[in-house]
């Protein structure tokens, strides 16, 4: 099959193109134009806007803890629509399904769950295996478990720990190693109520800094693509943009991530103690080694439920819970917390929240090294998406806004000050260049010929949440999946993962371990392959440098 | 493994011919037992949407217990093998805990001190054991009726708050109020198969009280034969656990409307598919309305099924993925003894195919 998208805006950052022009498809991939041949289909996206597919680097879709939260709020996501005969559960409120069809109809086609512990993995491929159209992949999240603690209490063997988190993520079927608020879930189960980048885990003695550094220079050692994804400690706290400055220090210039930092753009000043820092972080940022890169976590007006590893925030956000309840999980090497939170214009609080991500969006100078995410469900549900390209993109929208937040809030932000308004080539370096680059997925990002045929075409409306909420047409290995913000039919992705080469020593030794320390064998927690989990589920290996 | 039809023995292929017929021409009907692995539970929850049907489970009783008390009150939960590792402190609550899972006992190893605690020692104790049960995890039992239960509980909690209780046998639930708060990571030990809502709802308040000064957690035991697994299958296809009805087009929950007991005495569905792989049992409802049974050989119906479909045991039959208690999540489990007798998920591919032939004819 052999297609031409005819005489559309093409925005191609990562090969310095926005310019009309035709772009061709035969099979799955991106083709030079061809000479002499007659395609198959046309399309004429003359006025239209088209990009590759883009690709979220953090969104909680699928997990123990997503599950959860579905379970604990039915009456946050009642459907109402009668789905489509040719798409299953396609309208149920929250489903994977639903999860699917959403993210293809914005023009999303791959899409990373974040946190997944990683005796838990299981839980999430099966999740996956039911998300239809989109490619997916989970990080493994570690820090927390004995082993890993263990080694440290122990020197810190570098090599030791290495071939351990390859063991994991193979056994995990990860394609990247997550922390969250490493040892904080073994602290809070000693009673610790907060936990801070140079605090001690009790019983293993050491410290928050020294678990995420093992496991950053692990991530560089296995040579997998992603760098360590860290979630830093003290998540919301008036004050925390310290932590976070420190924590780019620690990082000492080495490859990492550093998630939805929005959440750690936080001062003390005013009479609230609560303010604006994103000014002081963008600039701690901007400065760093380009080899540190974030995504904001954006905040959004609206219900949603926060689900997240980091045990110790979740317990002190239960007071704030609205619905009134929620759920806490001392979990095996991981905790967890579901904790619903509706986020409103006129709560000072919220209001700084969601001004610190905006300030963020438009004082980090590089698209490609901050990412576009709402850290879904925790700062907003993946749906806002539209809204907030529409608010990074149009001062004017962001004005209208304003207008409605409290004054005293407005106030402890620069956010009204800054007229940056980001162009079609800047949101496709950010949604889809530099996390195609930052995951290590060479075929996707860009539309250069061998490219994977992922792409979005939108329409050039004005109202860009409108434009970016219904794509036009969405290709997905080339085949037409979404028309006129529809999707049209059912097909079913790859999951991402890396296959780091590790001594296989480790194993051997973590048999013994398991059998001893829990009293089940570790084939126990390993993900089974691909043919056990059903749908065809299918894994894609992404290439490690090793 | 055998198929029937009206009792005469048929293959497979007729056997879900009639099957298809049976459902497809039904107005509501109902996916009643569930008692099946991932698989089975996904094939059934997508079959239950293509007929415009309900589902429901036959442990729901006991797991909407558990779900409605973290639906309105929340949950603070752990594992067994934090148990195990960690727990300093383990107060077990109410009879027969271990009757669906008889190796829990010895995974959770509580003779032995607590690996991964700072603490050496671990204290046990078992709140309305029933006879015998308390001495084979060596704890110290506390006596109550399950009908005093609820008071004991609420006479606990007060002594956690240090609030006066002159009930019987006072002192000793301020002792064990005394040991509990001494704890460094304790341990309530229960399951909603033998204690009421309210009572649920109590614990949860008592492990949250707890909260205030050191560390308490819950470990909730649930029904056995993947029904966990089911409820959570159910949770990421439609958003809602089971008793979850598809009649408008899109998935409605509703443990009064779609409880399938009622839902069949009460004339609504019209047809039913009843699924229980992993043991012989049978619709607990009156009213003969057609039934296609995939089930145990032995299972005994209190009215002949229309079609019925002898079904491998999962994890024994065949490979399953399946919710495992033991470690808190799913795994898959090898097949035992492997057989040809058919998977529940198999099964309902070949009803869906012939459905798909009944709608091209019409
Ligand atoms: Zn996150």
């Amino acid at each position: 099959m052999l297609i031409r998208l005819a005489g559309g805006r093409i925005v191609d950052p990562a090969n310095k193109q926005d310019g009309i022009g035709d772009l061709w498809i035969r099979g799955d991939r991106i083709v030079a134009p061809p000479q002499g041949e007659t395609p198959d289909a046309v399309y004429d996206v003359s006025d239209k806007i088209v990009m590759a597919g883009a690709i979220d680097i953090h969104s909680h879709i699928a997990s123990g803890g997503v599950n959860t939260a579905r379970l604990l709020l039915p009456e946050n996501h009642r459907a109402h629509v009668p789905r489509p005969a040719a798409t299953p559960l396609s309208t149920a409120g929250w489903s994977t399904f639903e999860t699917g069809c959403r993210y293809a109809m914005m023009g999303f086609t791959t899409v990373i769950e974040p946190a997944v512990p990683a005796h838990q993995a299981l839980h999430s491929h099966l999740e996956l295996a039911d998300v239809p159209i989109i490619d997916k992949g989970i990080l493994a999240v570690l820090g927390d478990d004995d082993f890993l603690l263990s080694l440290l209490r122990g020197g810190g063997n570098r090599t030791a720990i290495a071939d351990y988190v390859g063991s994991m993520l193979a056994a995990t079927k990860a394609m990247g190693l997550k922390a969250v608020n490493p040892g904080g879930a073994i602290a809070f189960q000693n009673n610790a109520r907060t936990f801070d980048l140079d605090d001690v885990v009790p019983f293993y003695g050491v410290t928050s800094r020294q678990i995420f550094q093992a496991m950053q220079q692990a991530a560089i050692d296995l040579g997998i693509p992603h760098p360590l994804h860290l979630h830093i400690n003290n998540l919301g706290v008036p004050g925390n943009v310290d932590t976070a400055i420190k924590t780019i220090a620690a990082a000492e210039g080495k490859r990492i991530h550093l998630a939805h930092i929005q959440f750690y753009s936080y001062g003390k000043e005013g009479k609230r103690g609560f303010s604006s820092a994103a000014p002081r972080l963008a600039e701690a940022i901007n400065a760093a080694p380009k080899a540190i890169t974030v995504d904001i976590g954006q905040v959004m007006f609206r219900q949603t439920v926060t689900v997240s590893l980091d045990i110790i925030r979740q317990w002190s956000a239960r007071p704030m819970a609205k619905p009134r309840k929620s759920v806490m999980y001392d979990g095996a090497a991981n905790g967890a917390g579901i904790v619903p939170y509706l986020y409103k214009s006129d709560n000072f609080y919220n209001a700084v929240q969601w001004a610190c991500g905006l300030e963020l969006f438009l004082l980090l100078d590089d698209p490609m090294r901050s990412l576009f995410t709402t850290d879904h469900p925790n700062g907003a549900p993946y749906t806002t998406y539209p809204d907030l390209f529409a608010l990074i993109m149009s001062r004017d929208t962001r004005a209208k806004w304003l207008a409605d937040l409290p004054k005293e809030a407005v106030e402890m932000t620069t956010l009204p000050s800054l007229t940056r308004e980001y162009s079609f080539s800047e949101i496709a370096a950010m949604t889809r260049v530099a996390p195609a680059k930052l995951l290590g997925l060479k075929d996707r990002g860009h539309l250069s010929p061998g490219a994977l045929a992922d792409v979005a075409v939108y329409n050039d409306d004005l109202d860009r949440a409108q434009m970016f909420r219904f794509a036009h047409l969405v290709f997905k290995d080339g085949d037409l999946v979404v028309r006129d913000g529809r999707v049209t039919h059912y097909r079913y992705g790859r999951t991402l993962t890396v296959q780091p080469r590790y001594g296989s020593g480790i194993d051997r030794r973590l048999a013994g371990y398991y059998d001893d320390l829990y009293g089940v064998s570790r084939n126990l927690f390993n993900v089974p392959p691909a043919e056990a989990l059903g749908r065809d589920y299918a894994f894609e290996e992404v290439a490690c440098g090793r | 493994m055998k198929a029937f039809v009206d009792g005469a023995a048929v293959g497979l292929d007729a056997a879900a011919a009639a099957a298809a017929r049976v459902l497809g021409a039904a107005r509501l009907p109902v996916i009643a037992g569930l008692g099946t692995d991932v698989a089975g539970a996904r094939a059934a929850i997508a079959l239950a949407e293509k007929l415009r049907g309900a589902y429901d489970h036959l442990a729901s009783d006991v797991l909407l217990r558990d779900i409605d008390v973290m639906r309105q009150a929340g949950r603070i939960l752990t594992t067994a093998n934090d148990v195990r590792l960690r727990a300093d402190c383990v107060l077990f609550v109410g009879p027969k805990l271990f009757e669906s899972l008889p190796d829990l006992p010895k995974h959770l190893d509580l003779a032995a001190p607590p690996r991964l605690s700072v603490t050496k020692t671990r204290k046990v104790f078992w709140l309305g054991a029933s006879r015998g049960e308390a001495a084979q995890v060596g704890a110290t039992e506390i006596a109550a009726s399950p009908s005093s239960l609820p008071q004991v509980l609420a006479n606990l909690r007060a002594a956690v708050l240090e609030r006066k209780t002159r009930a019987n046998g006072a002192q000793k639930l301020v002792e064990l109020a005394a040991q509990l708060k001494a704890a460094h990571f304790g341990v309530v030990v229960c399951a909603a198969d033998s204690l009421d809502r309210l009572t649920i709802e109590m614990l949860h308040g008592l492990v949250v009280d707890l909260n205030e000064k050191t560390r308490f957690t819950t470990l909730a035991l649930g029904p056995g034969g993947n029904a966990l697994g089911v409820v959570q299958t159910s949770g990421w296809m439609t958003g809602f656990p089971v008793r979850t009805g598809f009649g408008r087009g899109y998935p409605e929950h509703d443990i009064w409307r779609f409880d399938a007991n009622r839902m069949v005495e009460a004339d609504e569905a019209d047809a039913a598919l009843w699924i229980s792989a992993y043991r012989a049992e049978a619709p607990q409802w009156n009213r003969r309305i057609p039934l296609v049974a995939l089930a145990k050989p032995q299972t005994r119906f209190a009215y002949p099924p229309r079609v019925k479909i002898e079904v491998g045991t999962p994890g024994e039959d065949h490979d399953a993925i399946e919710f495992s208690q033991e470690i808190a999540t799913f795994a898959l489990a090898r097949a035992k003894n492997a057989s040809n007798a058919p998977r529940v998920a198999d099964v309902i591919g070949r009803i869906e195919q012939n459905l798909a032939k009944g709608s091209e004819a019409c």
